[in-house]
Parts: structure tokens; C-alpha cells; sequence
């Protein structure tokens, strides 16, 4: 790697490294509670999916499940790979290929958070209807933020820094 | 100098936007693309002197759009006769009074700050290249429009707003409002910038201005 793309490197390792350890928080605390005429129900991402599904929406539910789970997770895999990978000289294009889908598909992961914004939006209805957000919410904006910082300083041209195609 | 510049008059090095190997440039019959020999990403693709006017024309769109979208109310909510609006702002003052402040922090960035500003700088760089005027600090902004544009999230909010009027039909009556009609008219324009407008187009009409 060039002397002058270390720092970002170092700056994707850490950013990656935070946001696997705050997956698990942002996966087990619940996101926010919703009350409906006194029910107090508390609810997880994967828990929001499953209220989705349980009231017939499958496809809704789908595309919550495949946002909000499965794209943070694959990105977190996917960003991690390339990392480990740096400075090897195999499957380059396909390092290449990966890293631009993890850029295209990675914004998908924000609906959870504007989901979440646009029911909280209800919670002033008083008594009758109220949505809150819990800290859960925190954990989970904190790993997109940080596989969004991670993705935008890992360039694609580092993919073909190696050691034969760098004088040192 | 001179002697190699006779015998290729029209080529020179650039390099590759994505892994910046170094690509001879050659010029380009009409609808031909170089494409880099590393990693076979589109270098430089052979372009009109109109084929920015697109970009141009739905930036503009895009700016009236972010208002619109953001003045109108998106969808009323209403539970045994308490009627409310919502807006796109709503929801952040809402996460931003329950002490979430970071999460409504990012909304505001991602939902109308970061798109807002993204279709500002697009239109800025662009209108310089259409009008060929050299406007100060394009350079500039050609890289901020680079950096927003993964905050250019105005579709994802759209779809997360569907998901969440599905949710609340269990809580009560939703109606839909115009301000939804302006949202997906700003998601598609904000979509379509995004894929017409060309980075490494716009780099080279600039150096010509220059």
C-alpha cells in the first residue's frame, strides 16, 4: 500500500472493527416501543419484522429484513473481506466488483432509521398512540454511520496497491 | 517534447477513476467507450456537447422538488378524531425532543440536508459546464457533490414512509397528503442526477473552461 493511503486504511480497519462489535447491541436492544391504547410493546429490528409478517404484509416484511439485517451484516462481511485481502493479488476484479455493490446497496440499510423517524413523528398523539425511540436506535444508526465512514475511505484504488506493482 | 507530441498528436496518460492505472487516451469515435484494462471500469466515454443538459435539467427540477416535499405534509395520522400532519421534519424534532439527538441528527443529514446540498452542488458545477461560465470555486464543489452523493437518500426515506404507513393503519387512519406526490417526485429526480450525472464528464468540461 502507498505510504499516503495508510491512514485510511487504518481509519476503515477501526470503523469496521466498531461497527461489528455494535451490530450485536443493535440487533438484541429494542429500537423503540410503540403503545397502542396502553399496550406497551417494546420491539427489536428483527421484532418489527416479525409484526410485519405476523399481520400478512410478507413482501413489506421482506424488504425490511433484507434492508435492515441482512445489508448490514452482508456489508460489515463484505468490508471486512476486502480489508483482510489488501495487498493480495487474487480475485482483484472481483474484490473490485464487491467493493462497488457494498457502495451501491449499503444506503438501502437507512430505513430502518427513517422508519423509525417517521413514527416517532406519531408519538404526539398523547395517551391514545405513542412511538419512542429506545437505545437501541442509537447502536444501529452508530453502525451505519460507521460502515458509511468505512466504505467512503476505503478507495477502490487500494485494491490494487500490492507489493510488486508499488517501488519501494 | 515536441518530437513525441508530433508523432501522437492526440493521446496522453490519464488515469483510471477507480484503481488509477494509468489508460491511454485516444480520441473516441461517436458512442465509443475506453474502458481501463486493470479493472474494466468506463474511463472516458465519447460525449455530446449536449449530453450533460439532462443532469442540468432535473437538478433544477430536483431543487424546487426538496422544497415542496419539505413544506407539505407527507401523510396526516388520525386516531379517534385527533388528526395530526406529518412532515419530513416531524419526525426529527419528535427523535430530537425524546433525547435521540444523534439518530435525528443523521435523519435531518440523510433525509434533507445531504440531499438538498448534493443537488445544490450538482446544479452549481453543472450550470458552469451548460453556460460555460468559470463560477468561482467549482473544483470545490465538483468534490462535495462527490462526497454527498452517497447521502443522496431521498428514495430510501420514500420507501421507509411506505413501510411506515403500513404500520400505522394498524394504530388508526392514515391519509395520504400531496406532500407524498412531491416526495416521490424528488426521489425519482434525486435517483436520476444521480445516474446521469457524470463525474469524469463534468471533471473534463471543467479543465477546458480553465
Amino acid at each position: 500500500m502507498s505510504p499516503s493511503d495508510r491512514p485510511r486504511y487504518q481509519l476503515a480497519c477501526a470503523l469496521v472493527a466498531a461497527g461489528i462489535i455494535l451490530y450485536i447491541p443493535a440487533n438484541v436492544v429494542p429500537v423503540m416501543t410503540m403503545t397502542v391504547v396502553g399496550q406497551v410493546e417494546p420491539l427489536t429490528v428483527l421484532g418489527g419484522v416479525q409484526e410485519l409478517y405476523d399481520s400478512g404484509l410478507a413482501p413489506m416484511a421482506g424488504i425490511v429484513f433484507l434492508a435492515s439485517i441482512v445489508v448490514p451484516f452482508c456489508k460489515l462481511a463484505a468490508l471486512s473481506w476486502l480489508l483482510l485481502m489488501q495487498g493480495s493479488t487474487a480475485w482483484q476484479r472481483q474484490r473490485a466488483a464487491v467493493r462497488r455493490i457494498v457502495h451501491l446497496v449499503g444506503c438501502w440499510s437507512m430505513v430502518d432509521v427513517f422508519l423509525l423517524s417517521v413514527l416517532a413523528a406519531v408519538g404526539q398523539l398523547g395517551v391514545l398512540a405513542s412511538v419512542r425511540a429506545e437505545p437501541g436506535a442509537l447502536f444501529f444508526a452508530a453502525v451505519l454511520v460507521c460502515t458509511l465512514f468505512a466504505s467512503e475511505s476505503y478507495k477502490p484504488r487500494m485494491i490494487w496497491q500490492t507489493k510488486e506493482s508499488l517501488p519501494t | 517534447m515536441s518530437a513525441s507530441r508530433a508523432i501522437e498528436p492526440a493521446s496522453r496518460w490519464i488515469s483510471c477513476p477507480e484503481c488509477e492505472a494509468s489508460c491511454r487516451e485516444v480520441p473516441l469515435p461517436p458512442r465509443a467507450i475506453l474502458r481501463c484494462k486493470r479493472c474494466g471500469v468506463v474511463v472516458r466515454k465519447s460525449a455530446r456537447p449536449t449530453s450533460l443538459q439532462p443532469a442540468w435539467a432535473l437538478a433544477t427540477a430536483g431543487l424546487f422538488l426538496v422544497v415542496l416535499a419539505n413544506v407539505n405534509p407527507i401523510l396526516t395520522f388520525d386516531v379517534v378524531g385527533n388528526t395530526q400532519p406529518n412532515l419530513i421534519v416531524t419526525g426529527v424534532v419528535e427523535l430530537a425532543r425524546q433525547g435521540y439527538w444523534p439518530v435525528a441528527a443523521l435523519v435531518f443529514f440523510a433525509g434533507i440536508a445531504g440531499p438538498a446540498l448534493y443537488l445544490a452542488a450538482v446544479w452549481y458545477v453543472v450550470s458552469a459546464c451548460c453556460l460555460t461560465r468559470r463560477w468561482p470555486q467549482l473544483p470545490r464543489v465538483l468534490k462535495a457533490a462527490e462526497i454527498l452523493e452517497s447521502w443522496n437518500l431521498v428514495p430510501v426515506y420514500a420507501l421507509a414512509t411506505v413501510v411506515a404507513v403500513v404500520k400505522l393503519e394498524m394504530l388508526g387512519t392514515v391519509a395520504w397528503q400531496h406532500g407524498a406526490l412531491w416526495l416521490v417526485a424528488l426521489s425519482l429526480c434525486a435517483f436520476l442526477t444521480g445516474q446521469l450525472f457524470d463525474h469524469r464528464m463534468v471533471e473534463e468540461r471543467l479543465e477546458k473552461l480553465t
